[in-house]
């Protein structure tokens, strides 16, 4: 489920980059078309949720809530759109002579360059290197699926372009297999039974003292964490996401540190813009999908 | 992998599986290219720095006792239940390297500072670290040597201190029936 | 009383009488006094046209600062369609604008470009402070964010939460376009009035 969400997230991500990124270029039909589906998935999302952003559902343990009723089809009817609705971008735009002469060609980033940037996910697979950390490095349930990594050795915006939109069509399938496994599961519980990091169910305060006292230490306190220093990377929708947590031994971090993909992505735009034109200033940095948010954290 | 013969090599550690190994600070720039070009490690992924002031000084505490004391009247006190390992200096600054092979291998290169200390800078090694150790420097005031604009990334230009030292007042304003009035 | 507005009369016209001279007053004149009925239809209608016109025009400043701008984005989307009130024309250009929202936390660095921002805006200019951080900081209580952005430019609305729906920013916009029907100056004429 974890998986399913983030794959959701990964596409909402994408979308996200197709509309602006076409909207700075003039494509306004394709904020359009993007943010409609954008919407199928914030509609996914407060259903598990209960919100549309800031959700707070993947929890230490599990997941903080059951899958609620209803969320099967309804994520079955969105994987059997979305392939369709990709198929609608193509179609805008991968003829769209104005699309093409705008991505064609430029913000050139070659592989060495990509790596010494230490450029990852889209950007990285644009520039030719084939690397996913899903594959290579499989957290959650990654290594049990079956998905492609698309690579285009290119390295200009179009090739961006391309790796994203292949990427929402492998993320579906990889939706599409996370449901059918998930609806084999029903009914197992979604959270694990420690109660040192998990706080108990309500209804077990009032019969056991136990429970009591560990509802009590984890609401006050927190459970504390092993003294030492971990950097633990995923693939994120922009590239490798990295948290590098230093604790003392505490309940709480000593040090949080993130790895942010925007801020190494924004870093490239130098390298990029070599030999373009100001006005091309625009399609790089909206293909490098730095989100400012990201960058400064 | 065998590491040792990384120039300014002190130590190596495993902790929760991962590498890290300490490198005398004013070797890290040798030591970051022979990572690069003798092991492979083509990427620099990440470049952090961490403020150790005032480790383990909060004290033990909690429910489990032990010489140095404890405190069961504050239950939601943040103390350790045993003091953290000692560290050698007050900065710690870690690279994280990665060798985009399979499968992929990843090794954290640290090395230890006092304040006003100097640190060789990687930029020749990869570019990335540019910004990486600008924010560095923005944040924990940490100078490379040689890095071309040892400038302020990410606050204003003339802000005084460098908000991720432990000695940086957070601020905001205090808010009421709180502790912190 | 100098400032006041010279009737119709005064001009030496009879107000409809001038379309239709054969009629006679009406009903409604006999009742409200032929002059009052001129003072209240004239001038009310021409205000409360204008402030109709702007309130159907409201464009929106493009100024997203942090997660709230991605909504802020949606409510111009095909589901929430601000279009319908006539506020699909984001202006990237504070010259044009009349409403800046914003939309995300405003660090110290940032409050210098939007209070630029805010005053590069042509009369009469609305403010929303979308979410809980614009409003007052939010979670983020700390040396490098504003504690609200009402700390530095004059704020018409609040919109709550975080990030709020694009129905709960729709909803602040109604509540703009209202006020401002109602006759509720903008809030740096109120601010000016109780500086005095």
């Amino acid at each position: 489920m974890r998986m399913l969400l983030c794959e959701l997230n990964r596409i909402h991500s994408h979308l996200i980059f197709l509309g602006t990124a076409a909207l700075e270029l003039g494509a306004v039909s394709m904020f359009w078309y993007c943010f409609r589906e954008r919407e199928l998935i914030m509609d996914l999302y407060e259903m598990v949720t209960g919100q549309r952003m800031h959700t707070r559902y993947f929890q230490i343990g599990g997941l903080a809530e059951d899958i609620p009723e209803g969320f099967y089809p309804q994520c079955r009817e969105f994987v059997e759109w979305m392939p369709h609705a990709l198929n609608d971008y193509r179609t805008l735009l991968d003829r769209n002579k104005i699309w093409l002469e705008r991505t064609k060609g430029v913000g050139l980033l070659s592989a060495d360059d990509a790596i010494a940037l230490g450029q990852t996910g889209p950007i990285l697979r644009a520039s030719g290197v084939d690397w996913d950390l899903r594959r290579d490095q499989p957290y959650l349930a990654y290594a049990n699926v079956d998905f492609q990594v698309p690579v285009y050795p290119e390295g200009d915006v179009y090739a961006r372009y391309r790796v994203r939109v292949d990427e929402m069509r492998e993320s579906t399938r990889i939706v599409d297999q996370c449901l059918r496994r998930l609806e084999r599961l029903k009914g197992q519980p979604w959270i694990t039974d420690d109660r040192k990091v998990v706080l108990p169910p309500r209804e077990e305060l009032h019969t056991s003292m136990e429970s009591l006292i560990h509802h009590f230490k984890i609401v006050t306190e927190g459970f504390r964490v092993p003294e030492g220093e971990v950097y633990v990377p995923i693939e994120s929708p922009r590239g490798e996401q990295g948290c590098y947590l230093v604790s003392d031994g505490g309940p709480k971090p000593w040090r949080v540190h993130f790895r942010a993909p925007s801020f190494v992505a924004l870093e490239a735009t130098a390298t990029c813009t070599h030999d373009a034109l100001v006005a091309d200033l625009i399609a790089i940095v909206g293909s490098l999908d730095a989100v400012m948010g990201d960058t400064d954290r | 992998m065998n590491y040792t013969a990384l120039p300014g090599f002190v130590e190596q550690k495993e902790s929760f599986g991962e590498t890290t190994i300490t490198i005398d600070a004013a070797h890290i720039r040798t030591a970051c290219a022979y990572a690069r070009e003798e092991l492979g490690f083509e990427m620099l992924v990440d470049l952090v720095a961490t403020d150790y002031l005032g480790w383990g000084s909060k004290g033990v505490s909690g429910y489990i006792a032990t010489a140095s004391g404890r405190d069961i009247n504050f239950p939601s006190t943040q103390g350790l239940q045993t003091l953290p390992a000692v560290k050698p200096k007050r900065f710690s600054v870690s690279y994280h390297l990665l060798a985009l092979r399979q499968p992929p291998v990843r090794v954290r290169l640290q090395c230890w500072l006092d304040d006003g200390d100097e640190l060789p800078s990687v930029i020749s090694v990869w570019p990335t670290a540019d910004w990486h150790e600008r924010e560095t420097y923005d944040m924990l005031g940490i100078t490379f040597d040689g890095h071309p604009h040892m400038r302020r990334l990410l606050m204003e230009d003339d802000w005084d201190g460098h908000p991720l030292r432990k000695d940086y007042p957070i601020g905001g304003e205090p808010v009421r029936f709180s502790d912190a009035e | 009383m100098a400032d006041e507005p010279k009737r119709l009369r005064d001009y030496g016209l009879q107000s409809e009488r001038l379309l239709w001279p054969t009629k006679g007053p009406s009903h409604f004149e006999q009742e409200m006094s032929a002059d009052e009925l001129e003072h209240a239809l004239g001038l009310t209608t021409l205000e409360k046209a204008v402030r109709w016109a702007q309130t159907k025009s409201m464009w929106p400043d493009t100024f997203g600062l942090a997660c709230c701008a991605i909504e802020m984005m949606s409510i111009v989307s095909s589901r929430y369609d601000i279009a319908r009130f006539g506020m699909e024309a984001f202006r990237s250009s504070p010259r044009q604008a009349d409403l800046l929202i914003v939309s995300g936390r405003v660090a110290h660095k940032m409050a210098a470009p939007l209070r630029q921002i805010y005053d590069q805006m042509l009369e009469p200019k609305w403010v929303i402070a979308m979410g809980a951080c614009a409003s007052s900081g939010g979670m983020f209580n700390n040396y490098t964010i504003l504690q609200g952005v009402d700390r530095i430019v004059p704020v018409d609305i609040y919109v709550p939460f975080c990030p709020p729906r694009p129905e709960a920013l729709m909803e602040g916009i109604i509540r703009l376009h209202e006020a401002h029907q109602a006759g509720l100056p903008p809030a740096y004429e109120r601010k000016q009035a109780a500086a005095g």
